[in-house]
């Protein structure tokens, strides 16, 4: 027997022990199905929390974490040489509201307002006073929108109590000084706008 | 102030101008967008996104010895690196049998065409003569005077020019004397 027939033998031979294969496919893809849903179980609240803070609105969030998930999915084969998921998952879906912001038209701040007053909990208020507050929310976060982006993004980060300064310098992919002098010249930004804001009324 | 213990700007101190409130109430608000509340049945949407996703099948797998993680790609270049370097190690062995067994022959003698011999007493450096099979151009050959004529000759012209009234110059034709008749 040459040695051409020997490796069409053994070719063969494994062609034959392909259910063999099919089951250790089977396997890994039902442990890399069930990795990506304990990471939706355990990441998707804190996901649509960054996707709501910038889109502010439920419905855009929820399809931003759904589409963060599905790059995950087609990207599951990499899950493994992730250090820190939940960073590495807020970046993703960081950059999808940051891209949906960025092509989605501006929004006028009546809707903000009414979006607003139907997320925000009511805590004993009555109609009034809960329509005052989401107007005063509204107003705050259209004074956010007027910082330049870089103060802006580092400023809606830190408000997330989960997310300590390393982290947002890793979603954001720059140093933690420079997170901190941002975040410095953003609350002087904001004080010097709600000053102005104020003054006006 | 800020209740956020990893805040990075919490051990920083603030510049006085800002004021507490304001300070306060912005990030009161960016806090409360923080902490919504995710809606319900938000990981099940997810779940179902995710399950409506096109799977990877393939119908016919590929067997496992050409599979990228059974290592055969990198077989498959050591044994190409060593099948160059052996050929090339051949190539040149052969070459330089080749060359030794042409050694072992007798040499081949160019036979070169014999040199004509120099007239004069300068060497041709090197030049070819033309071959003498070509009929060269014929070159005038002088006229042969037979030594009695050669004598006599001159003496009879000189008497005929000594007679004849006209000057040699002019090249007429001389008149015979009557005493030749």
């Amino acid at each position: 027997m040459s040695t051409s027939q020997i490796f069409v033998a053994g070719i063969a031979a494994e062609w034959m022990d392909n259910p063999t294969s099919a089951v250790n496919d089977e396997a890994r893809q039902r442990a890399e199905d069930a990795a990506l849903a304990a990471l939706v179980d355990q990441y998707a609240g804190a996901l649509y929390r960054v996707a709501f803070s910038v889109l502010r609105n439920q419905a855009d969030a929820e399809d931003a974490v759904q589409e963060a998930f599905v790059r995950v999915l087609r990207h599951r084969d990499t899950l493994g040489e992730v250090r820190d998921h939940r960073v590495w998952l807020i970046r993703i879906v960081w950059n999808i509201v940051l891209d949906r912001k960025r092509r989605a038209k501006t929004r006028p701040e009546t809707d903000d307002v009414a979006d607003l007053a139907r997320v925000l909990p009511l805590k004993g208020l009555s109609a009034e006073e809960h329509a005052a507050a989401a107007q005063h929310h509204a107003h705050v976060l259209a004074c956010v929108d007027q910082l330049p982006a870089k103060e802006r993004q580092v400023m809606m980060l830190s408000a997330f109590e989960e997310l300590s300064s390393v982290e947002i310098a890793a979603v954001l992919e720059i140093s933690e000084s420079s997170v901190r002098s941002r975040l410095f010249r953003a609350r002087n930004l904001m004080a010097g706008l709600l000053d102005h804001e104020r003054s006006l009324r | 102030m800020n209740s956020n213990p990893h805040d990075p700007m919490a051990s920083e101190t603030t510049s006085d101008s800002i004021s507490a409130s304001v300070f306060t109430t912005a990030e009161e608000t960016l806090r409360l967008i923080a902490n919504l509340p995710a809606p319900d049945g938000l990981e099940d949407r997810v779940h179902a996104a995710l399950n409506a996703m096109p799977r990877r099948s393939r119908v016919l797998t590929w067997p496992r010895a050409l599979r990228a993680e059974s290592g055969w790609m990198r077989g498959a270049a050591a044994a190409a690196i060593v099948f160059v370097v052996a050929g090339g190690g051949w190539g040149v062995y052969t070459r330089v049998e080749s060359t030794q067994m042409e050694q072992n022959q007798p040499a081949k003698v160019i036979v070169m065409p014999p040199r004509m011999p120099s007239t004069g007493g300068l060497s041709g450096a090197g030049a070819m003569r033309p071959p003498l099979t070509l009929p060269g151009p014929a070159a005038p050959q002088p006229v042969k005077i037979s030594p009695a004529k050669a004598a006599k000759g001159p003496v009879a012209s000189h008497k005929t020019n000594s007679h004849s009234g006209h000057s040699a110059a002019t090249g007429a034709p001389v008149a015979e004397p009557a005493a030749s008749r």
